[in-house]
């Protein structure tokens, strides 16, 4: 058990629930704090009568939500600017053109609530990332909020009901909670890039394809007023072969 | 990028991500035996779960010793002061090593297991102070 956990459990269980408020409040903005952790322990504390669990979970909810909020609105505030003037310079254009920029937000609308929603609780690591360029990419707030709150409702609910019900092994709880984690995000890896990579084998292959059509027709055109085909490791003929990739 | 060099790194990602799956899953298997064997120390009220985040109420209750027996066992006068602090918080408070502190804790809980056999496998008789909850 590392050092920041030891002194983050002490803070708790000698100040109660303003530290678990502002723990969570500093985690959410993005401060890398093992909070799931402190949450787990809350939970068996809870379990044991030291805290009300209902409580815990109404404080850890609020305090996430302003944080997230925070994080998101220091996004809107001045990370829009940064990625504005960064598409307007003339270094920066190189990076970042007005019109990828436009690109990308049109992309985050489309897709970022996802983003939005899985951070509060599966990878809670980049939810301070997310928040910032949720407002950097100016994310619509109110499908923020919902988003943030339900999420976050998860992401404070599981911990605590955990180390409620398991009471003095909630250390051991969380190392199960860090690996499954890292699974599902690994799963999601494989899934993506999988998808990606059937999606680019098909594109591939259909390119070829109309490239051996195109050229079949075309050597079929010339083989009627007799000259060659114009690739001669491509038959005519032989509609279904493919060259090799 | 041609189309050739996407496949490439889009396959390079794929095994990555398959390779820090089999990874993945072999740790959080590992992580649930653990988990397992940790429950069921737990549940027996195995000594050697005692951890330095644990306040001395949480242990008196956890493996069913009185909180004045803990505070006699480590001459604490006014206990009213640490009911809240970890057992890592104490050591350094007391200026003493927190392996030292665990294992007179642990010697306490077998101390009071001897002279009262029944205690273990019952609820704590509450000598100390009841356990209070703190307000919202």
């Amino acid at each position: 058990m590392n050092e920041l956990l030891l002194t983050l459990l002490n803070f708790l269980q000698q100040y109660g629930y303003p530290a678990l408020w502002v723990s969570v409040f500093i985690a959410s903005f993005g401060a890398p704090l093992p909070i799931a952790l402190v949450l787990l322990a809350a939970g068996a504390f809870a379990a044991l009568g030291d805290f009300n669990i209902a409580a815990l979970a109404l404080l850890s909810i609020t305090a996430s939500v302003a944080g997230d909020n925070l994080g998101y609105f220091v996004g809107r505030r001045w990370g829009s600017k940064a990625l504005l003037w960064l598409a307007q310079s003339k270094s920066g254009q190189r990076m970042l053109s007005p019109a990828r920029l436009e690109r990308s937000r049109q992309y985050f609308a489309r897709r970022g609530g996802w983003a939005v929603f899985l951070s509060r609780f599966l990878v809670s690591a980049l939810g301070g990332v997310i928040n910032l360029l949720a407002g950097a990419e100016l994310y619509p707030y109110r499908e923020f909020l919902v988003l943030d709150i339900s999420g976050e409702a998860l992401g404070a609910v599981i911990p605590l009901t955990l180390g409620f019900v398991f009471g003095a092994s909630w250390d051991a709880v969380g190392d199960v909670l860090g690996s499954l984690s890292l699974l599902i995000l690994a799963l999601c890896i494989v899934f993506i890039s999988g998808v990606w990579l059937v999606r680019l084998a098909r594109r591939i292959y259909a390119a070829r394809r109309a490239k051996v059509d195109a050229l079949q027709s075309g050597g079929q055109k010339i083989s009627v007023s007799g000259a060659l085909p114009l690739d001669p490791s491509v038959k005519p003929q032989s509609s279904g072969q493919l060259p090799p990739l | 990028m041609s189309e050739r060099v996407k496949l490439f790194i889009v396959g390079l990602l794929l095994s990555v991500g398959l390779g820090l799956a089999i990874f993945c899953t072999i740790q959080t298997v590992q992580a649930v035996q653990r988990f397992q064997r940790e429950r069921q120390l737990a549940m027996a009220g195995d000594i050697s779960t005692l951890r330095p985040w644990m306040t001395l109420p949480y242990i008196s209750r956890v493996y069913h010793v009185p909180e004045s027996y803990l505070y006699q066992w480590l001459h604490i006068s006014n206990p009213q002061t640490i009911r809240h602090v970890s057992l890592k918080a104490l050591a350094s408070r007391f200026n003493r090593p927190l392996d030292a502190l665990v294992k007179e804790v642990q010697t306490a809980i077998l101390s009071y297991r001897k002279a009262h056999p029944k205690s273990s496998l019952h609820p704590a008789p509450t000598h100390g102070p009841p356990a209070r909850r703190r307000k919202a």
